[in-house]
């Protein structure tokens, strides 16, 4: 079974080597690391039955063998559906929800509690200001708080059933019906998203990039946030307008943000690029990271595991598990 | 009646509730403790005494009926130097906040949230990134959490834990019945059989002499390698040089502290919280004293606070009685 790993996830040495330690089949594998060089990606992908991936563009050689697409992340937005050959299992991965919640709430304390600031100050200086000791202006802290969380699929479950323990109202908005609550109070629809925003302390981005979901929280929607409100983003940075939201949080129209997921990407040629055209980096009341909240030990493993499981059952002739479609 | 305001904390707890007070209670603040010392009538003539201190020097309070701290430690009242019959009481409040700091601070060293968003801000390094693959950081789910003083912190921190998928574990100086999530409560005496099973150790004791001392050399060599020790409770309660040689050395994997072992002082208002440069140290989160400095804490606190006057007027039973002297 001849298997292509491509692209700077899927083709990375470390994963592949990570895959294929889990596989028990008899697997013939072809790694690409670099999707730009067209010299190895036109037979990479004119032999493989299955591909590894999480990026197909729209002007891909020709795949005529291929069945099985799967992703090793969990969105698709960088896989041009329309320029797979039909026929194709499209599977995505699962696994991190875990972390990803855990991150959530981790963010959503720490700018509550201005956890950065006050390491930074007591380290840096030895500030006592803010404490017990120095008395000085105290910290928020997120009991009793309104939580409201774009997107209510596995991340947004596991977010809500730990804030819940916290003291937290959870409300959802969700794109389609939700039978089961979970531990949100109320579940809003996505078009009716105006009407939960005014009452969150703290809105979470958990939705998948979409036609319904790009550009969704722009400068009209930021408005409708309390001034104090929080927003966390790790669903995909182009749900969020890039220069509204900067606007707001630099003129002090939301409270803060905790954002993971970015508009601009590092590339070869700049290793190093700043994650937006706007200084978010610059702005005090904004707690950054690099894409990682889902880059835990435990949730990398989990989504290695399960794409190895994929190819072990592929191989059997078994049903497959993530399947998000089929071309 | 009359209450006396006694400090920088009380006269802004007096500021605060003026408006819960009964109606006919005189109040009387005082921030600066000096100024007492220069007209002890006030002193002479109040029922309830608000504060976080009391000081021999100061002018006796012949009739006053409630002593109410602003803190929950009443370790700066010198209670010798109050009339026999008064009632001391203190506040809570803070317990929901320090919960929420250390699931806060056990959650930010394994993302090790503080390194990656630092580095992110000031040089754009992707390293961590999944598109860069780069080296994993931790997770909570799945690890052993470990309470030392199961009481009023140690349960609130056992609630928010319990949905992350984690195992916990508590050790308690008297037998307490275990809430649902947490596996089991060790007597403190059988500390040392708690300890290597866990991946994080959250102290939340009293400081008390069975707790005086009690994460040393030994205990910390009892921990594993990669554990976490989260400290709010109060300095004492590790020994100061071994921590700071566990943490150097990597006897454990890294740390999260509130409290200290030396405080600012007027002198030194920045002074360090020790004689070792812990805040050098990569693997490990300082905060100053500050874990359950929230604004929603304060005014729990006033509301007790408040609450309590009120009842001392009214001649009911008092909240949050401490002794009576």
């Amino acid at each position: 079974m001849k298997v292509s790993f491509v692209g700077n996830f899927g083709g990375r040495p470390e994963v592949v080597e990570s895959i294929l330690g889990k596989v028990t089949e008899r697997i013939e594998p072809t790694v690409l690391f670099d999707i730009t060089d067209s010299q190895r990606l036109i037979p990479a992908l004119a032999e493989a039955e299955i591909v590894v991936s999480h990026i197909w563009k729209k002007d891909f050689p020709e795949a005529p063998r291929l069945r099985l697409l799967q992703s090793p992340a969990a969105g698709l937005d960088l896989i041009d559906l329309p320029s797979l050959p039909r026929g194709v299992t499209v599977c995505n991965v699962d696994g991190h929800e875990q972390a990803i919640a855990e991150y959530v709430l981790m963010t959503m304390l720490a700018l509550s509690h201005r956890l950065v600031d006050i390491v930074n100050g007591f380290r840096d200086r030895s500030s006592w200001a803010g404490g017990g000791a120095g008395g000085g202006p105290t910290h928020g802290e997120i009991l009793g708080k309104t939580v409201g969380i774009v997107g209510y699929g596995r991340i947004g479950r596991e977010v809500a059933k730990r804030a819940a323990a916290f003291g937290c109202t959870i409300l959802a908005a969700n794109r389609s019906p939700i039978a089961d609550k979970g531990a949100a109070s109320e579940i809003y629809k996505l078009e009716e998203l105006d009407r939960m925003l005014p009452r969150c302390d703290v809105v979470v981005i958990a939705a998948a990039l979409g036609a319904e979901t790009r550009g969704l929280v722009d400068a009209g929607r930021l408005a409708l946030m309390k001034p104090t409100a929080l927003l966390i983003n790790i669903g995909r940075a182009l749900i969020a307008d890039e220069k509204a939201l900067y606007t707001a949080l630099s003129d002090g129209k939301i409270g803060g943000a905790a954002l993971d997921v970015w508009w601009r990407y590092p590339t070869s040629a700049e290793p190093n690029a700043r994650p937006s055209n706007f200084p978010f980096h610059e702005l005090p009341n904004v707690l950054m990271t690099p894409h990682c909240s889902s880059a835990t030990d435990g949730a990398r493993d989990g989504r290695l595991t399960g794409i190895a499981g994929n190819l072990d059952r592929f191989a059997r002739g078994e049903s497959l598990i993530n399947v998000v479609m089929n071309t | 009646m009359k209450a006396l305001f006694l400090g920088n904390v009380a006269a802004d707890a007096a500021e605060g509730i003026r408006d819960e007070l009964p109606p006919g209670l005189e109040v009387e603040i005082v921030a600066d403790p000096q100024e007492l010392l220069r007209s002890p009538q006030a002193a002479a003539a109040s029922d309830i005494l608000v504060s976080n201190h009391w000081r021999a020097e100061y002018p006796p309070m012949p009739q006053v009926k409630l002593v109410q701290s602003v803190a929950t430690g009443i370790e700066l009242f010198d209670l010798a130097a109050l009339p026999p019959g008064v009632r001391v009481c203190n506040a809570f409040g803070h317990e929901t906040a320090i919960a929420e700091y250390i699931v806060m601070v056990w959650l930010a060293l394994h993302h090790r949230l503080i390194e990656i968003s630092g580095e992110f801000r000031e040089r754009a390094s992707w390293r961590t990134s999944w598109v860069e693959s780069g080296a994993p950081h931790g997770e909570v789910r799945g690890s052993t959490l470990g309470i030392v003083g199961y009481g009023r912190v140690g349960q609130e921190v056992a609630r928010r834990a319990a949905p992350f998928g984690v195992r916990i574990l508590a050790a308690n100086r008297t037998a307490r019945a275990a809430q649902a999530g947490v596996e089991r409560i060790f007597p403190l005496t059988e500390l040392d059989r708690m300890l290597p099973l866990c991946d994080t150790v959250a102290l939340c004791t009293a400081l008390g002499p069975e707790t005086t001392g009690l994460i040393d050399a030994r205990r910390l060599r009892l921990m594993k390698p990669t554990a976490f020790l989260i400290n709010i409770a109060r300095g004492q309660v590790i020994d100061e040089d071994a921590v700071y040689a566990a943490l150097r050395e990597g006897t454990i994997g890294g740390a999260a502290l509130d409290v200290w072992w030396q405080y600012p002082n007027a002198a030194e208002p920045a002074r360090r919280g020790s004689r070792h440069p812990f805040h050098e140290l990569p693997n490990i989160i300082v905060t100053p004293h500050n874990s359950g400095w929230t604004t929603g804490m304060v005014r729990r606190r006033w509301d007790e606070i408040a609450d309590n006057i009120g009842r001392c007027v009214r001649g009911e039973s008092l909240i949050n009685l401490v002794m009576t002297i």
